[in-house]
């Protein structure tokens, strides 16, 4: 039972000093969990403290694997939008 | 050739009270000297200073407790210019030898600010170790912090502990349904808070930390990201209330929003205020406050005077080779400094001399005109067209001249010779002009000349060196005499 950092993860050091079980830690290319400490925040928090911190949507998994801030969830720019942006400077 | 120094007021509105004047030179005049000293040599601060001093950032603090519809926290490019951007990120301690490394080699750098690329009072240790070895290494060096003022009721007592006399806090609102439609969310005791609960609780931070730093006797500035149809109608207001609390300051900037910089605003396809509107909201809220025109909103690793970035000269590796003799830097900068003061102080007696005598000759009453002066510092035109990357806008009127605000000739972007659309950096930099009617720099070459003239901007290299102020006034003088005046009507907004 841990969440994991991927690699989409900016290095903001955000998540670092609110984890309460002090499971994260600055590492190459970006942060990572340690999953022996991880409690899921369980016992402290009633939400993750890193996800709840992270500005980067997808970039901590919970245990099933799933983006905890999925698209959209946090800048509110709805993911086709961001797509179609996206799409149009490729062109370019 | 006489001339007089307008302030911020607008010139339809006639001159400024005492108490509403702001950061051009003689308004510092009606500044109480304690705060007069504090900001006549920081170039942010003080119009006129930022002709000569210059500052730098370091990018320090990473870590954010709010979202901004006009940040994205995964932009990092260098060739980009905005707030929130940078190229590496410093521990405390490469950030000290930075400073010292840029102090050593740019006296004129008289100003440190930790502004980023989060929010500084989210990163406290790094940020108050970086304030904390500064303050002892580097006694000569002022010290500041911008924030989002989420944290700054917890961080004033430990600010006031740092040599740290100048705060800037942003607030784009004070009202909490406008607040949720910029802040889409904020980090507060352990949760996410969305919408207009988080707004209210960011801006309830903001207000209160803002008293409790004026209750300290730090200075306070505010700034504004101006942004149409969200919060252009009410910045007036904030102007109105921050001042009323003690900000000394208000430094309203347009929103920056493009696509490629992948922020909600930017993707969403909100626009940002067009030279105009940025101009009459200022003016609006001069009566109120004391207006800064001058922000060029840097990157969060900026390096040199206002306008340029010397970043790439103190790269990590970089200043790894460099030895500095802080002591002996020291003792030249002291020399340094009080050269350009004095003759800032000798040339502000001008000025105020030559305002004077202005105000006893008869007065025109011709309309006001803009133009666009190309500079590298010292108050004079001393800059070549093509060189030049951004131009300073300057009114005269009858009134006399005032420091409008700066245009950037390249856009945002450096690298390319050529926009999207094929357009060369000339086209750029005349559309940038637009609502000019002349342009003075130190010299121009032929092609940019003719199409300058076909653009209406009459281009003029006859007064290279000069002070600008004095020359300004001159080619309006001259174009009073040629008749180009006389149709009182507002025609540059017209065709601006």
């Amino acid at each position: 039972m841990a969440v994991k950092i991927i690699e989409s993860c900016v290095n903001c050091f955000a998540c670092e000093p609110v984890c309460p079980s002090k499971a994260i830690y600055e590492a190459k290319p970006h942060f990572l969990v340690d999953p022996k400490k991880c409690t899921e925040c369980e016992g402290d928090f009633p939400v993750f403290q890193c996800a709840s911190i992270c500005p980067i949507e997808g970039a901590i998994l919970n245990s099933l694997g799933e983006a905890i801030n999925p698209p959209g969830s946090l800048t509110g720019i709805p993911p086709e939008k961001m797509a179609e942006a996206m799409a149009e400077l490729q062109s370019h | 050739m006489q001339l007089p120094v307008l302030n911020d007021a607008p010139a339809s509105k006639g001159g400024c009270s005492a108490s509403s004047c702001g950061s051009t030179d003689n308004q510092m005049d009606t500044l109480p000297d304690s705060i007069r000293e504090k900001v006549q040599n920081h170039p942010c601060y003080s119009e006129d200073a930022h002709h000569y001093f210059a500052r730098m950032h370091v990018a320090v603090a990473p870590a954010c407790n709010i979202q901004c519809h006009y940040c994205n926290r995964k932009y990092d490019c260098a060739n980009e210019s905005r707030p929130g951007v940078v190229s590496e990120l410093l521990t405390p301690d490469q950030a000290v030898k930075k400073t010292m490394a840029v102090a050593a080699n740019i006296p004129q750098m008289t100003v440190l600010g930790i502004a980023g690329p989060g929010d500084p009072l989210a990163n406290p240790e790094r940020t108050f170790e970086t304030f904390r070895r500064l303050s002892q290494e580097a006694p000569d060096i002022k010290l500041c912090v911008s924030t989002n003022g989420l944290a700054l009721p917890d961080a004033v007592e430990e600010l006031s502990k740092h040599n740290i006399d100048h705060v800037t806090i942003t607030i784009n609102t004070v009202d909490p349904e406008i607040g949720a439609k910029i802040y889409p969310w904020i980090f507060w005791k352990n949760r996410r808070i969305k919408g207009v609960k988080g707004a209210k609780i960011l801006i309830e931070q903001q207000q209160k930390g803002l008293e409790m730093l004026i209750a300290k006797g730090i200075l306070v500035k505010v700034n504004s990201v101006m942004i149409p149809g969200v919060n252009d109608q009410h910045l007036a207001e904030v102007s109105k209330v921050v001042k009323s609390k003690g900000a000394f300051l208000h430094n309203v900037m347009p929103l920056i929003a493009e696509a490629e910089h992948g922020t909600f605003y930017g993707v969403m396809g909100q626009r940002g205020p067009t030279h105009d509107e940025l101009q009459d909201l200022q003016d609006a809220c001069s009566g109120d406050m004391n207006m800064m025109r001058h922000c060029r909103q840097c990157r969060a690793d900026a390096v040199g005077m206002l306008g340029e970035d010397r970043g790439d000269e103190f790269t990590l590796d970089k200043i790894e080779d460099m030895e500095i003799d802080y002591q002996a830097a020291m003792e030249k900068r002291k020399v340094i400094h009080q050269a350009i003061q004095a003759e800032m102080d000798s040339k502000r007696l001008e000025k105020a001399e030559k305002a004077q005598q202005h105000k006893q000759e008869p007065r025109l009453t011709t309309r006001p005109v803009l133009m666009a002066v190309a500079t590298s510092g010292q108050g004079v035109i001393n800059m070549h067209f093509g060189h030049a990357k951004e131009f300073l806008i300057y009114e005269a009127s009858p009134d006399g001249v005032r420091f409008i605000s700066h245009r950037k000739a390249d856009q945002y972007c450096g690298g390319d010779t050529t926009c999207g659309d094929g357009e060369s950096t000339l086209q750029v930099t005349i559309r940038a002009l637009a609502g000019c009617e002349a342009v003075l720099c130190s010299k121009v070459g032929y092609e940019p000349w003719e199409q300058l003239e076909a653009a209406g901007i009459a281009p003029n290299g006859e007064h290279a060196m000069e002070p600008i102020e004095e020359a300004v006034m001159a080619v309006y003088k001259e174009m009073a005499v040629a008749g180009k005046l006389d149709d009182v009507n507002d025609s540059i907004r017209a065709s601006a």
